[in-house]
């Protein structure tokens, strides 16, 4: 080992108040780093929007952008699943999958 | 007759550790059972303390020698020591290969968030650190070398597998006392740190509500590992195992594709870990090795070290808040102290007993996540200046 520091009181105490305001300036440099954090959204919204169109200039080829998203058959209860709860499951599934879906509802065997 | 069987009783007696059984073991025996009483009753770290206040116990009931005329050895240390169940326990410490595993545990099981989205408390992380160097310097004036003063400063960052990282490079013969005041000591900060707070402050500041913390993205939970892991390997090569350990757990949590190796990582390996861990940290705490003056100062000065580093996160946030617009409650400066969760959870009861509406866990997570790295730092740079990176 090869000390830096000389192993008495006055080097406990130099060691001390350069790790401590080392530790701060470097603890600060991490804030500044995620302070930039946010910027990384505005790559991925802009990104985003990028693959948007992207895929709209392709939905008269292709028919829709998100073809692998499922499609079924009936919104009408099957099995013992609620009527009442239907329409607030039919929201969520349209809110996930997006509109113009139709689901199955039915117990899982 | 009886002078016949008394040699044979005798000889029966001597394979007993009934007759090796010293003040000193009973005195440990009831340190074990307190620390099983406050995982029980109080909750206080269950975790940590059941497995160590047992094998605490254990360690203390002496068997026959292992030689005919020598010290009595402890049934545990048969499975400590080479060969022995917990052998590879205890090699696993003592070459720092069980430190980085638990960081794997605990970066798959931590949510960064709160540290992402209020950057400036990040600062708080490094404040309540002082702790570490009023330890060090009063150990130093204590007549420990300057490598010891080292690794009992660091019980001040309140961070188990860093402090038996530290220690190893340090100081190893000291892992006992220190990893064991580091443990006990997170496990109490629930009665160490709330009458510091509440001494240092007002009513009024105690009662500071703040503001709900903006959304972080999913993007920046991913990218939050990847360049934590670049800067600390970068800068701090001497604790890189640790934080990329860290890093990697919490990129398996956050990337969302890799659900079984978090949930192993987060669940299954970190609980054999703890078990492991445990063992090994109460096996070492054998009267004859613990109940020393050496240990009893490494004792106190891990409480003047946990003191001082929640005394200056306080301080540290109502320094702050000289300076900024929308005050925060200085409460959560404790936080900084590391120790993930216990040292927030102790933030958000205190304002809550003072505000029940007030609540602070969120907030408190950030400086409480800083501080895991601002312990990782002072340990980095201590290692570096003195000698042992």
């Amino acid at each position: 080992m090869n000390a830096i520091i000389p192993d008495t009181l006055a080097g406990a105490l130099i060691l001390s108040i350069i790790d401590f305001f080392l530790s701060f300036v470097i603890i600060a440099g991490i804030g500044v780093v995620l302070a930039f954090f946010p910027l990384l959204n505005r790559f991925a919204s802009a990104e985003d929007k990028h693959g948007h169109k992207h895929s709209h200039g392709k939905k008269h080829v292709h028919g829709h952008g998100h073809s692998a998203l499922p499609a079924a058959a009936s919104v009408t209860p099957a099995g013992n699943a609620a009527d009442q709860h239907v329409a607030a499951i039919s929201a969520a599934v349209a809110v996930v999958v997006g509109p113009h879906k139709i689901v199955q509802i039915e117990r899982a065997n | 007759m009886f002078e016949t069987l008394l040699p044979f009783f005798q000889a029966m007696l001597d394979q007993t550790g009934l007759v090796h059984f010293t003040f000193g073991n009973f005195v440990m025996c009831v340190l074990g059972c307190v620390m099983i009483y406050l995982a029980i009753t109080k909750h206080f770290e269950p975790l940590l303390l059941i497995g160590i206040g047992f094998s605490c116990i254990v360690a203390n009931i002496p068997g026959p020698p292992d030689v005919p005329g020598g010290p009595a050895v402890s049934a545990l240390l048969y499975v400590v020591k080479e060969g022995g169940l917990f052998h590879f326990a205890f090699e696993g410490v003592g070459k720092l290969i069980i430190p980085p595993l638990i960081f794997l545990g605990v970066g798959a099981m931590t949510d960064f968030g709160p540290m992402i989205a209020n950057p400036k408390l990040v600062l708080l992380g490094a404040g309540a650190h002082l702790g570490i160097f009023v330890a060090l310097i009063f150990a130093k004036m204590l007549g420990f070398t300057m490598n010891e003063a080292g690794a009992i400063g660091i019980i001040g960052g309140a961070d188990g597998p860093m402090a038996i990282f530290v220690t190893m490079k340090l100081a190893p013969h000291l892992l006992g006392p220190i990893s064991v005041a580091a443990y006990s000591y997170m496990a109490l900060m629930p009665l160490i740190q709330p009458p510091i707070m509440r001494l240092l402050t007002t009513k009024e500041e105690r009662q500071i509500g703040m503001a709900q913390s903006r959304k972080v993205s999913k993007l920046e939970k991913i990218a939050f590992p990847i360049v934590i892991a670049i800067v600390v390997n970068l800068f701090f090569p001497p604790v890189a195992p640790l934080i990329t350990m860290l890093m990697l757990g919490n990129l398996f949590k956050e990337c969302g594709v890799v659900d079984r190796l978090a949930k192993t990582a987060a669940g299954g390996l970190i609980n054999v870990i703890i078990m492991i861990l445990t063992v090994a940290i109460g096996s070492t705490m054998a009267a004859d090795k613990f109940l020393t003056v050496q240990t009893i100062q490494i004792v106190v000065l891990g409480l003047v070290a946990f003191a001082f580093g929640t005394a200056s996160g306080v301080v540290t946030a109502k320094i702050m808040n000289l300076f900024l617009k929308t005050k925060i409650n200085p409460l959560i400066g404790s936080a900084g102290i590391a120790s993930v969760p216990i040292a927030a959870r102790v933030s958000h009861i205190v304002a809550e007993q003072e505000n029940p509406n007030n609540l602070l866990i969120y907030h408190a997570m950030g400086p409480n996540l800083a501080g895991v790295f601002g312990t990782a730092i002072s340990g980095g740079i201590l290692l570096a200046l003195l000698g042992a990176a």
